[in-house]
């Protein structure tokens, strides 16, 4: 490697690699350092206190267990329901049908909009839209307090984080769907495959690729889930939708436990990263070659 | 025929399910817009009814009320550095990166991309504070350039993958041409790439431009250096009983996102697609 080459290989990617480690790594080392220790933030030193954070949070702190166990609900449910609402509407958006595009486009409108404020447009229709609603309709699902109830709270935040993120999965889906070849399903018809079996014996193992990439992405999306729940919930009524995310944003930024929101901030790092891999793991061992 | 006859009834059967379902789906936008327009008094007696006539009233208050211009210029600023930087840092990069193909680069590849799986809340606790330092919290450039840093790891992810299927010849025929490394990539390289130079700009304008947690963060205690979206939560909490003043808040933050959206349709969705294969 000639002394040119070397020197150009520095020049181009320095400004990248600065970037990247003052912005990603330098914040992320010294995150890990103030997790073992006790910081309120604002004296000037943090008071070194070994791993005594980490037995806070499993051993005297219900709370970040509890928050822990929401996000893990959370997006379990945020997978399933979007991977497989996205994937039915988007089978049917393939179909030969005239006004498609105009329909992929009206389902793709809330994933534009910024989070925040689709959760100040549910938070608006679940108090004010539904009342009216019922009043009209008299349907009792409609009359029921779907944030001030603990249990029925968790599947609005559920069902608004679907409905933000729907279309994305489903132009996804699309695209994975598009790339099938038309010669297999052609086959599958003259074989006598009905369209049930076709979907479910060809189309779905044949879609391995893209429901990989959607799984992984409504698994991180799920488990980074704040600006709607801030929105819509801001984690109430009483810590019913508190997230991990929302937990460490306090933990440091309100309660000024700096070195306690570190180590949540770590813990929840280590969970999305074994969490990915599992998940990444299992989806691609399913994936069949075309 | 009759086979053909009964297929068209049933994607017609099939067609009006969907529409059906879409209009629902998009009900509550819909509900957004026509209360933007009505007076306090109408929203009180019915949310669902249209508006009484188009009052445009509402917005010119929040408007005033917002300093929506001066929110729509940091926004734009701050969108503008962010993009400028990352497109111009990573496809310089992914260039080297792919084009020398060594231990060295595969290091460099490796620790640019890594990122990628480090979400941005494992850090922010600390980020705050080293941005403190350094000076790049609280203005609007310090928060474009830090959007550098985020943003460049995807957007070097993609533009190598790019650079895989440019091929070597044409560099060659420059050098010989006695162009230099850097000259090559400007003239020759950089308007190649423009296909996922389009796809990185699409993705992360709809990052940037709608991202709440590092605005807030960094630049949420000056009104001069406020995002959009922040400052919308700021006044949709402040007024969480006047809702007409609360909506047309929230479509003046959305509307530039949909216009977005309309006019460059086409480019979204490949770029959602092409950024997305990343798994």
């Amino acid at each position: 490697m000639g002394n040119k080459s070397k020197k150009e290989l520095i020049l181009f990617t320095l400004p990248a690699l600065i970037m990247v480690s003052i912005t990603i790594y330098l914040p992320f080392v010294i995150s890990s350092y103030y997790s073992l220790t006790e910081w309120n933030g604002i004296s000037k030193s943090a008071k070194f206190i070994g791993l005594q954070n980490f037995k806070t949070l499993f051993f005297n702190n219900s709370q970040f267990l509890n928050v822990l166990i929401f996000t893990g609900k959370y997006t379990f449910l945020f997978m399933l329901l979007s991977n497989v609402m996205a994937l039915i509407l988007a089978t049917f958006l393939v179909q030969k049908i005239k006004t498609a595009n105009i329909l992929r486009g009206v389902f793709f409108v809330p994933y534009i909009m910024s989070m925040i404020i689709v959760g100040f447009i549910w938070k608006f229709i679940f108090s004010q839209g539904f009342a009216r609603l019922f009043e009209i309709t008299g349907w009792g699902f409609l009359n029921l307090s779907w944030l001030g109830n603990a249990h029925l709270a968790f599947y609005a935040v559920v069902f608004v984080g679907v409905w933000q993120q729907l279309g994305f999965y489903i132009v996804l889906y699309i695209a994975g769907l598009q790339a099938i070849p038309e010669d297999v399903m052609e086959a599958a018809t003259v074989d006598g495959a009905g369209a049930l079996s076709r979907f479910f014996r060809v189309k779905l193992p044949l879609l391995g690729p893209s429901i990989t990439i959607c799984l992984f992405m409504s698994l991180t999306n799920g488990l980074k889930v704040f600006d709607i729940i801030l929105a819509l919930t801001q984690g109430g009524p009483g810590g019913a939708t508190y997230s991990a995310t929302l937990d460490i944003y306090r933990e440091a930024f309100q309660y000024n436990n700096y070195g306690l929101g570190s180590a949540k901030a770590l813990v929840f790092f280590l969970i999305v990263l074994i969490m990915t891999q599992i998940v990444l793991t299992i989806s691609r061992r399913n994936e069949v070659e075309v | 025929m009759k086979i053909s006859q009964k297929n068209k009834l049933k994607n017609l059967i099939l067609e009006f399910i969907i529409i059906l379902i879409a209009i629902v789906f998009i009900y509550p936008v819909f509900l957004m817009v026509i209360n933007s327009f009505k007076s306090f008094r109408e929203v009180i007696i019915d949310v669902i009814a249209l508006p009484e006539k188009l009052n445009f009233s509402n917005y010119l208050y929040v408007i005033d009320k917002m300093n929506y211009p001066q929110l729509f210029l940091n926004n734009l600023l701050i969108t503008a550095i962010g993009i400028a930087g990352i497109v111009a840092l990573s496809s310089l990069a992914a260039y080297i990166i792919d084009r020398q193909r060594n231990k060295y680069t595969r290091l460099a590849q490796l620790f640019i991309i890594t990122p990628m799986l480090i979400p941005f809340q494992t850090f922010m606790i600390t980020l705050l504070k080293v941005m403190n330092i350094i000076h790049l919290s609280g203005s609007r450039v310090g928060l474009g350039i830090q959007y550098w840093g985020f943003g460049i790891p995807m957007a070097t992810f993609i533009y190598i993958n790019f650079m895989k299927t440019i091929p070597r010849e044409i560099d060659e025929s420059a050098y010989i041409d006695g162009a230099s490394t850097f000259k090559t990539f400007i003239y020759v390289i950089f308007p190649i790439l423009k296909p996922v130079t389009v796809t990185v700009i699409v993705l992360d304008v709809m990052w940037i431009w709608n991202d709440f947690l590092l605005p807030l963060l960094m630049v949420n205690s000056s009104e001069k250096t406020k995002t959009l979206v922040l400052a919308a939560y700021n006044f949709v909490g402040q007024y969480n009983t006047q809702w007409h003043y609360a909506m047309t808040a929230m479509v003046l933050t959305v509307v530039p996102s949909i216009l977005f959206f309309i006019f460059l349709q086409k480019y979204i969705v490949k770029g959602v697609v092409a950024g997305s294969v990343k798994g």
